[in-house]
């Protein structure tokens, strides 16, 4: 972009550029190999009848005399999740399923519950306006009981029409931040150009929309808090490592976050980086981005960036630059269980520097948040730390 | 209650408790097994005007009668019935029982007596009555019974040897088959889905005896263990019915036995005021006692019963009717620790019947901490599926909404019109009725499908108590009453709704000693008398 503030000279990106190749090098090998699977966009039509479909079979059941129920995959387990390389944790095509049967009082809840939101998507869909999870939980509190039922509810409808949240025409309201080298047209035809170093824009809600996405990144880097995000953008490091795009879900990122992530990966393929405190929270929200959630795993395809390496803070970096031991913290109880947990799943296999610097945390029970680079000077993080990283492919 | 009654049901209840301590090395739960044949006959008198003198006898066949001591029996007997202007004759078949037959021989004791037409009617269902609560908790006793009033003969049996029961934790068993305890007619067919009552049992309490009690002879350490149970069951009980319309209480003494001989008169003042062991307004109840008396019930009469009030004051507002009733069975025993005597056990009742009220008053808290546990229970029981039924009905509405919103906003006319077809209604409104119906149905269904599936399964005659989900599941048809009958007598009978009409009653009284036709609960069915007698034997024989 013509109109891109000044970085570091060429040379800077050399090993950046190295691994750009590489990461593409790789998508085409790949790009061919790996089947979609999932969720696809669906088209009004498709989604009206689809709906139509679930409910002429509840009418046919109920006609002949037989509880009507319906049949849900189960997310959230497991062992129904297969892990790939190129895509991440995804679903099993046979995978077990449970059923919300209507004439048995522990279940009928939910079933009413399902029904309910899909006469609302039906709505939705039918008038083509949009709504948030947040407005359908609000629409009947009482009803709902609490917003994650509402969420659930609305996954296990997307999974079980194969058809992404957008599509139902309920959006997930996106609390993500974006800047740097970007330029995008939104839906409604509003121009946003997140150049600007002092602030940030939000991620639009809307991600499907965009249109006309401009970028001249070198990379992106992803950061996990929204502290540090901040900070980075007080330091100026957008325009002192310019190109590059910033992006913060600011902790567990929610759908349009990784929905943009991925949008980005997709369009320019530049190398995409995480920046996550040394500690198992950090670790797990990396691989979100990264190989998916098991909730979500039923969008896969459409969420995940394999491509994506850890940039820092690993906890190796913490003995190699010194940080000062108080300014480290023990692992809670908590904290070792999550660190097992990661360590038992599928993809850490593939993954074996991530491997190691995850026993190196769980040997010496240390863990460290990216703010302990301020102990070394104030700047250190956005002035050394992040450059020096950039520059020489500290990434794994 | 007069003379035939009353020595009816003292001499069975001699009996039974002389079957009971024979018995006494069997295990605990077994239950008593034997045949009774109580029989009257009743011609007009030729002595008093405007009555009928009534012979009645009773026998027995294979029931274990060595140690009988006639003079003690009859010793006591007379003594219990002194307004009793009986003849009582004794009669031991000592030559038809061979002394290898182990203490196995038949007896018969025949009383005469003069009555009025309607005394004799009155006691007449007062045994009946009896009868049935002997049944309801030694159900593997049969008991033939018979009247004959001038040539005219009518005949009950009376029985549940394959009725579902639920062994109690103090070793006695009872009958859990619904219909005993309520109008058949009260729930149809096809509104009941569980045939059986729950019994909550209490935990068994000590009852301190009065010292003046004691005086009198009642000695020794009494249990009262209290059993609570819902009737009918609400758990598979189709429409919306979850209120209680009435309390019944049956009591119940050593050898599980009733305690109370059935009367006009309120056994017992303790329970004139409930409250005293049960704070019914924990459970927003008004309970007032239930004043009929009438004992021409085909189910069993509880010896004190309650209906249910609006708790708003207006006395004249009942609670529906068709409502639970509430079963409160109290059990009254002798510690295991303190064996009573077969002589004294019988007399005891007398004492206890006498005394209840104090000895209950006497240990008040205990034993309504005991009654407030089971009570409690079983009403939770209550409440759950209470709470069950509004969610599955308050979800199902939400569930016809979503669904009418779909149907009716929809612009695709194929779609509409399958809907509508589905249900063969005519217009969205009917679809809607319809629809709501069917989601009703379905749970329906879904118990019908337990009770006329194709898994038989056996009478579950020794169970113990279990939850209500699990016995639900497990109705069966064959467990209800007069199916048992039916199949034994005439096998082509099918479940429910049969009717059978006994021998009339027409003697000179309008009213008939047994209904003209009744459904076949325990009214059994017609038989000659002939057919109970072997005819080569002696009439006064009684063979079974």
């Amino acid at each position: 972009m013509a109109f891109a503030p000044m970085g570091p000279e060429a040379s800077f990106f050399k090993v950046l550029d190295q691994h750009r190749a590489f990461l593409l090098a790789d998508l085409r090998r790949v790009g061919e190999e790996t089947p979609r699977g999932g969720t696809r966009p669906a088209s009004s039509t498709e989604v009206l009848a689809a709906i139509e479909n679930i409910i002429q079979d509840i009418i046919a059941s109920l006609a002949r005399n037989e509880a009507p129920a319906f049949t849900i995959d189960n997310r959230s387990s497991w062992e129904n999740i297969k892990f790939e390389d190129s895509v991440g944790l995804q679903m099993v095509s046979q995978c077990t399923t449970r059923k919300i049967k209507s004439d048995s009082p522990k279940s009928v809840q939910n079933f009413a519950l399902i029904l309910k939101i899909l006469s609302m998507v039906y709505k939705l869909v039918q008038s083509n306006t949009y709504a948030t999870k947040r407005d359908i939980y609000y629409t009947d509190i009482q009803l709902f009981g609490n917003q994650t039922v509402v969420d659930n509810i609305i996954n296990d409808i997307s999974c079980m029409l194969k058809v992404p949240r957008r599509s139902l025409h309920i959006l997930s309201t996106s609390k993500g931040l974006i800047a740097g080298n970007l330029s995008y047209i939104e839906e409604d035809g509003t121009r946003v150009n997140c150049t600007g170093c002092s602030t940030a824009v939000a991620v639009p809600s809307n991600i499907q929309g965009l249109g006309n996405l401009i970028t001249d990144a070198k990379f992106l880097l992803i950061v996990e808090k929204d502290a540090t995000f901040q900070r980075l953008l007080d330091d100026n490091f957008c325009s002192k490592i310019s190109p590059c795009i910033m992006v913060t879900g600011k902790g567990v990122p929610d759908l349009n976050t990784r929905l943009l992530v991925k949008k980005l990966w997709d369009l320019f393929h530049i190398p995409v980086f995480t920046l996550v405190d040394a500690d198992p929270h950090g670790i797990e929200i990396m691989c979100i981005y990264k190989y998916g959630s098991l909730s979500m795993s039923f969008e896969a395809h459409n969420l995940t960036v394999p491509a994506i390496r850890w940039l820092g803070l690993l906890p190796s970096d913490i003995k190699r630059l010194n940080i000062p031991k108080n300014t480290l913290i023990p692992l809670t109880k908590r904290d070792q269980m999550k660190l097992d947990s990661i360590l038992k799943r599928p993809y850490i296999t593939c993954q074996p520097f991530w491997r190691k610097e995850m026993e190196v945390m769980a040997d010496s029970k240390m863990k460290a948040e990216i703010q302990a680079l301020t102990f070394i000077s104030s700047d250190y993080l956005s002035k050394v730390y992040l450059p020096n990283k950039l520059k020489f492919g500290g990434w794994i | 209650m007069e003379g035939t009654a009353l020595a009816v049901c003292e001499i069975l209840r001699y009996l039974i408790i002389h079957w009971k301590c024979e018995t006494a090395g069997l295990p605990k739960g077994a239950l008593l097994e034997g045949e009774l044949v109580i029989s009257t006959e009743a011609l007009n008198s030729e002595h008093q005007a405007n009555a009928l003198h009534c012979v009645t006898t009773i026998a027995s066949a294979g029931s274990h009668c060595d140690g009988f001591v006639l003079k003690n029996f009859l010793k006591e007997i007379q003594s219990i019935l002194p307004g009793l202007s009986a003849k009582l004759m004794w009669t031991l078949e000592e030559t038809s029982s061979s002394p290898n037959t182990s203490g196995v021989s038949p007896f018969q004791m025949i009383f005469e007596v003069d009555e009025k037409p309607r005394t004799l009617m009155t006691d007449c269902l007062a045994i009946k009555n009896f009868l049935h609560k002997i049944t309801m908790v030694h159900p593997k006793i049969r008991f033939h019974f018979s009247v004959k009033v001038n040539g005219t003969l009518s005949e009950e049996i009376f029985g549940a040897e394959n009725e579902p029961i639920l062994n109690q934790p103090n070793g006695i068993a009872l009958v859990v088959n619904y219909q005993r305890y309520v109008s058949r007619p009260k729930f149809g067919v096809t509104e009941l889905l569980c045939g059986r009552i729950h019994p909550v049992p209490g935990q068994p309490v000590t009852l301190s005896i009065p010292d003046d009690v004691a005086a009198v002879g009642l000695l020794g350490e009494l249990i009262l263990t209290p059993a609570a149970a819902l009737c009918p069951c609400p758990k598979a009980f189709s429409n919306q019915m979850n209120r209680i319309s009435s309390v019944s209480v049956f009591l119940y003494g050593p050898s599980g036995l009733p305690l109370i001989l059935p009367s006009r008169e309120q056994p017992t003042t303790v329970f004139a005021d409930i409250s005293c062991f049960i704070d019914w307004k924990k459970y927003h109840l008004c309970v007032v006692p239930n004043l009929d008396s009438n004992l021409d019930r085909d189910w069993v009469l509880p010896d004190v019963s309650y209906r249910v009030e609006s708790c708003d004051g207006d006395q004249s507002q009942i609670i529906d009717p068709q409502g639970h009733t509430l079963l409160l069975f109290l059990f009254v025993d002798f510690h295991s620790g303190f064996p009573v005597q077969q002589m004294e056990l019988w007399g005891v009742y007398a004492l206890l019947t006498t005394h209840l009220n104090a000895i209950l008053l006497e240990s008040h808290r205990v034993v309504q901490d005991s009654v407030r546990i089971a009570v409690d229970q079983a009403l939770e029981q209550h409440h759950q599926v209470a709470k069950a039924h509004q969610k599955l009905q308050a979800s199902h509405a939400v569930a016809v909404n979503s669904i009418m919103s779909v149907v009716v906003g929809s612009t695709n006319s194929t779609f509409r019109k399958m809907c509508l077809q589905a249900f063969q209604a005519a217009d969205t409104r009917e679809f809607g009725t319809k629809l709501h119906k069917a989601f009703n149905e379905i749970t329906q269904h879904r118990f019908l499908h337990c009770l006329g599936g194709v898994k038989q399964l056996p009478p579950e005659k020794h169970d113990v108590a279990q939850n209500t989900e699990d016995a639900c599941e497990s109705c069966s048809p064959e467990h209800l009453p007069g199916e048992v009958f039916a199949l034994r007598v005439s096998p082509g009978l099918s479940w429910g709704g049969v009717q059978v009409k006994t021998v009339t009653s027409a003697f000179h009284c309008p009213t008939a000693f047994f209904h003209s036709s009744v459904p076949l609960g325990f009214s059994g069915f017609l038989v000659p008398l002939w057919a109970f007698w072997d005819s080569s034997r002696h009439p006064s024989q009684k063979l079974l």
